[in-house]
């Protein structure tokens, strides 16, 4: 059963994130993809993700498609105009890709070209919305198209640093529903308990909500993510798990799959997002039992 | 100077239809010299909305007042004494002094009746053109003192795009092509040599790539 299939039946779905490299070297992300081919539904491109610039998530999603995997291509508007959007679009269904997630972009001057014009032509909901006009066989001047995409389209929600930032973000999400979106992508779930909360009224979305669980590779990783993001809620007793370990980064592996094993019944499924340890995705679906 | 257009008619109506007290706010600066936000332009704009409002049965009192700059909080403040009596502003100062209003007077709700424009010159009576974008990195001692930023469509910096006929821009007819300009400029004061240096990709950081952009001197700053 395919990713959309899948949403549509209610069943658990299981993604992984997978960059693209920053030149012409496809060699790890193939093998790395190849080792979790059959084990996970779909895999997610991002496209110049945290500002980097790197190959395209268009190449890299018709890479995988050619191994046979599923993909879900990022697409967001900090560097594309609305005609390069809608171009992008439209070659991303003819290839085969016909998963999206509208996602949120680092701010160019956090990118590694802080120097460059940021265009921002559209915003998220308006690319939404201009994915649900391509379906119909519009562009966004009205032109009709000859023939028409179609797209199982999804929104994320942003890290956030307190309760009324999430009310915010929650409500942005549902403009993006509105507009389109049929499943949501959260911020990353460290903390199960002190996450219900928030899964609990995402869920009141009324759409499918999948949790991105990410690979603490190190305890400085972990430390860093304590201190600058405090609405990650990483506790104390994770950190002096991690510290303790004899072996931190098998513990982190071990952490995620937990993870991951534990929102499996409470969510619709996770996103797992390594940056750069792809090749320990199937460790952490061993721990997770999957 | 910064320029600006008056709304529509219909659009303004709309904003102040809810309220029987405004306060119609002029600026005394830029949209003064582009005549579209002075004093002469507060009472024209007066008149017809009280006309408008009256023939659609509706009534409303309209304050009229102009300050000296409504982008500055010294000028602000002359306001307290009178911004009780009314409901909400209309402002017909450019976006920075609607911001400015919105900041100070929290509990007011502040309208714009203009449409802010540019940065120009006048070229004639009547006649304003855009000039400058603020770009933060000023090219002009390159390009013999016109600006490819504002006046390129595309915003080149090498020279004319394929679009340059005869002198004039793709875009329109009505527009010079401003490589035609700078290439004629530099020539004419023996700088072509400047021509020929290729600009590299430009950092707009400056320009406000990186966010709303502050200045802040330290020598002044309170």
């Amino acid at each position: 059963m395919n990713f959309q299939k899948k949403l549509a039946a209610n069943d658990f779905v299981l993604l992984a994130e997978m960059h693209t490299p920053k030149g012409i070297n496809i060699s790890r992300l193939v093998n790395d993809a190849r080792r979790i081919k059959g084990r996970v539904d779909a895999v997610v491109v991002p496209d110049m993700d945290n500002g980097i610039m790197r190959m395209s998530a268009l190449a890299g999603c018709v890479l995988m498609k050619q191994d046979g995997l599923e993909t879900i291509m990022h697409m967001y508007c900090r560097d594309r105009n609305r005609m390069a959007l809608q171009g992008d679009a439209l070659a991303a269904h003819v290839l085969g890709c016909h998963n999206i997630i509208v996602a949120n972009s680092a701010d160019m001057s956090q990118s590694d070209h802080s120097d460059a014009k940021p265009i921002d032509d559209l915003d998220e909901t308006q690319l939404i919305t201009t994915l649900k006009s391509l379906e119909k066989g519009k562009d966004m001047s009205g032109f009709e198209l000859d023939g028409s995409p179609d797209f199982t389209i999804g929104c994320t929600i942003p890290g956030f640093a307190d309760a009324d930032s999430a009310d915010k973000e929650l409500a942005t999400a549902r403009k993006k529903i509105d507009a389109g979106a049929s499943f949501v992508i959260t911020p990353s779930v460290f903390d199960i308990e002190d996450s219900s909360d928030f899964l609990g009224k995402a869920s009141e979305l009324g759409v499918p909500i999948i949790s991105t669980v990410f690979l603490i590779k190190s305890l400085a990783i972990a430390q860093y993510i304590k201190n600058s993001e405090p609405e990650a809620n990483i506790s104390e007793d994770l950190i002096r798990r991690i510290r303790k370990s004899s072996d931190r980064e098998q513990e982190g592996i071990q952490i995620a799959g937990e993870t991951i094993a534990a929102l499996k019944d409470r969510t619709q499924g996770v996103l797992i997002q390594t940056l750069g340890w792809e090749h320990k995705i199937p460790e952490i679906l061993d721990a997770a039992g999957l | 100077m910064i320029t600006a257009e008056r709304k529509p008619l219909e659009e303004l109506i709309d904003y102040v239809k809810p309220f029987k007290r405004i306060l119609l706010l002029g600026c005394n600066e830029c949209v003064t010299v582009c005549a579209a936000g002075g004093r002469k332009e507060v009472g024209l704009l007066a008149s017809g909305l009280q006309m408008a409002l009256l023939k659609s049965g509706s009534n409303i009192e309209i304050k009229q007042h102009t300050l000296e700059r409504q982008c500055d909080p010294e000028y602000v403040e002359e306001l307290v004494p009178m911004i009780d009596g009314s409901e909400a502003i209309l402002s017909m100062a450019c976006g920075c002094g609607v911001q400015q209003l919105a900041t100070r007077f929290k509990d007011k709700p502040v309208f714009p009746a203009l449409n802010t424009q540019f940065m120009g010159a006048s070229e004639r009576q009547g006649v304003w053109a855009e000039r400058c974008q603020g770009c933060g990195d000023c090219v002009l001692g390159i390009t013999g003192g016109i600006c490819p930023i504002a006046r390129c469509a595309k915003q080149l910096m090498n020279g004319p795009c394929g679009g340059s006929t005869g002198g004039k821009c793709e875009v329109s007819e009505d527009v010079d092509c401003v490589w035609q300009l700078i290439w004629d400029r530099l020539k004419s004061l023996g700088q072509e040599d400047r021509y020929v240096d290729i600009m590299p990709a430009k950092d707009w950081r400056s320009g406000g790539g990186s966010g709303p952009r502050k200045i802040i001197r330290e020598d002044l700053a309170e």
